[in-house]
């Protein structure tokens, strides 16, 4: 399957031309960012658990560098080099190889070295219209490949959060439900803590200044901290400063008094988390969640309905479209819709493209604030497989 | 003669030296052969055991590739540098010395912090405040990434450390440490205190067999009779 076999090797860059010119002709701008990439910005973004994945090697400078593991971050670096991170639209293509340790061993099905082909689209302000227009660009540049069948698979995280936010609790309880989200079973034990006990063990902590805190005006917080540490004769060192050490035992202190998440509230976002329907029915089934839809519940349902039409006009059949209410929890950087292309013949578990809108990723390489973003890429491989399977 | 069983000793200091005792105290007397500075030893009246002195960490090396059958050697350096340390190794007893607990520690003026859960919230608020996750000073990269995982915590970045780990929070250079303690004593005297559910692991030297070594029915009978002599059961190598 890999491009190790001549066959192979011509079949895929025949592919990739198809491929390519499918997205240049949508106005994507074609770029082929380094293959070595800094380590630090990967596992910055994509978190230290990633770094099991990635091949990371130090080089003789003692610089630390790894093999890409996708094509979507280097390619964020890449605009932010040439324009400094100032706003403004770009589109950009790609095609080249991508590197994954796998823990498992390699094989045909989890291959340690393969070639993506995507788009990404940056700073585009209308959102549902950039939505639409990568996922018909990668379903256009699919069909030119030879795919005849495929199913789709949609998500939506803008929508999530639009349910956490309708949910009464304060907003520190969200972050960190909403930080928990792509870990589901440390996400439904947080979800229970809320609603039965949500104070933390504080038992080891200075109960005097726990008691102060909780009616301390916030900057008076900092000094009591200061005063604590003095009297204790505990030198403040690290990069962690008293203000964020003042805010961390206010939150514990403010906890410890916190009446429990209402039963309903969790029963909304555990009932968000378990729909699975077609994507037409999303907005009464998210609807029926809860008693008054709140005005961001509305915005995020006109938002999910408007792109549906604007795929409807593409050609795309909506009605056959599958919605997970968690599908794309299990990617750390998606900040909204979410989409799989998956045949077939090769299953779920191997979806032949993928992608989604990833606001505050070009803000988490370096850009000054979050940019909008929206991106897709097809497993090369996968793709030929199925071609070939389907004309054999 | 047929090969011999090869037993990896520790080649330097207090692990070697207790390593000898814990032989001893078995009637077992472990002997250089050749040089004084050589790395080849026996133990006398053991004809089939051949005594290589290699330091801990390459001891671990030689029990995955089956290049030692038996050898002494620290948990932690077992656990950190083998990835599927069941399929490989054996730990056939746990020996008494060499004790260190491989633990989490952090700046004790982070008074809000007292166990993981606490440092994942800390890790969240610190990563929106600072644009960058905590770092971790560590020369237990398998370890510490093993047990976070378990934990949950994610927003953390590991910065490789081979020494002075303690002093690395203080200089600036990483926010908190995974590294070994035996007493504390040092950790304090850096300004760090251990998260109260931050114990990763309570090693000490183990006498380890191979479990990918060339066993052949010479090799097992020399080891059972070294085993006997040492008063452990045999294992089911």
């Amino acid at each position: 399957m890999g491009a190790a076999a001549p066959a192979n090797f011509e079949a895929l860059e025949a592919q990739a031309r198809t491929l390519l010119a499918v997205f240049i002709a949508a106005g994507h701008e074609a770029v082929a960012p380094p293959i070595i990439q800094p380590a630090g910005v990967f596992l910055d973004v994509l978190g230290e658990a990633l770094r099991g994945r990635t091949y990371v090697f130090t080089d003789l400078n003692g610089e630390e560098l790894c093999l890409r593991p996708d094509l979507t971050v280097p390619t964020c670096r890449l605009h932010l080099e040439r324009t400094g991170g100032k706003n403004g639209q770009a589109h950009y293509c790609y095609n080249g190889p991508a590197f994954r340790f796998q823990p498992q061993g390699a094989d045909a099905a989890h291959p340690r070295e393969f070639r993506q082909a995507g788009i990404e689209a940056f700073g585009v302000a209308d959102r549902e219209d950039a939505e639409a227009g990568v996922l018909a660009i990668v379903l256009t540049a699919l069909r030119q490949a030879g795919l005849r069948r495929w199913e789709l698979k949609f998500g939506d995280l803008g929508l999530f959060d639009a349910v956490l936010d309708a949910a009464d609790m304060p907003e520190r309880w969200r972050r960190r439900l909403r930080h928990k989200l792509w870990r589901p079973e440390a996400f439904r034990a947080e979800l229970k803590r809320l609603t039965t006990n949500p104070a933390r063990s504080a038992s080891a902590l200075p109960a005097g200044l726990l008691e102060a805190l909780d009616s301390a005006k916030p900057e008076r917080a900092e000094s009591l901290v200061a005063e604590h540490l003095d009297a204790a004769g505990i030198e403040l060192i690290g990069l962690r400063s008293l203000e964020e050490i003042a805010e961390g035992l206010t939150a514990i202190a403010a906890d410890a008094k916190a009446a429990p998440l209402s039963p309903a509230s969790a029963a909304m976002i555990d009932g968000y988390l378990a729909i699975t329907t077609a994507a037409p029915a999303v907005p009464d089934a998210v609807r029926a969640l809860c008693a008054t839809p709140s005005a961001g519940i509305e915005a995020a349902l006109g938002a999910f309905t408007r792109r549906n039409t604007l795929l409807q006009d593409s050609g795309i059949d909506i009605d056959e479209v599958a919605f997970s209410g968690e599908f794309g929890r299990n990617v750390g950087y998606y900040t909204g819709f979410v989409f799989e292309v998956v045949a077939p013949a090769l299953g779920p578990q191997s979806p032949v493209a993928g992608g989604g809108r990833y606001d505050s990723l070009l803000k988490a390489v370096g850009a000054a604030e979050d940019v909008p973003a929206v991106g897709g890429a097809i497993h090369t491989e996968r793709l030929l497989a199925v071609v070939r399977g389907v004309r054999s | 003669m047929s090969a011999p069983l090869i037993f990896a000793v520790p080649s330097k200091g207090r692990l070697m030296e207790q390593t000898a005792d814990f032989l001893g105290s078995a009637g077992l007397k472990l002997r250089k052969v050749g040089h004084e500075r050589g790395y080849r030893g026996e133990i006398e009246g053991m004809a089939g055991v051949e005594v290589a002195f290699v330091s801990a960490s390459e001891i671990v090396a030689a029990l995955n590739r089956g290049r030692a059958h038996l050898g002494v050697t620290g948990e932690d350096l077992v656990r950190e540098n083998i990835a599927n340390v069941e399929e490989r190794v054996v730990f056939l007893k746990p020996l008494g010395f060499g004790r260190a607990d491989v633990v989490v520690a952090v700046p004790k003026s982070w008074i809000d912090v007292d166990d993981v859960a606490g440092l994942e919230a800390a890790a969240a608020a610190f990563r929106r405040v600072h644009g960058r996750p905590m770092r971790v000073a560590t020369k237990y990269l398998n370890l510490t990434r093993r047990f976070f995982t378990a934990q949950g915590l994610v927003d953390y970045r590991i910065v490789e450390s081979l020494g002075a780990t303690e002093g690395t929070p203080a200089a600036g250079t990483a926010d908190l440490i995974v590294d070994i303690t035996t007493t504390g004593a040092t950790l304090a005297a850096n300004g760090l205190k251990v998260l109260s559910d931050g114990v990763m692991l309570r090693s000490q030297a183990n006498l380890v067999g191979s479990q990918v070594a060339a066993w052949t029915p010479e090799t097992i009978k020399t080891r059972d009779e070294l085993l006997n002599r040492l008063g452990i059961a045999a294992p089911a190598l």
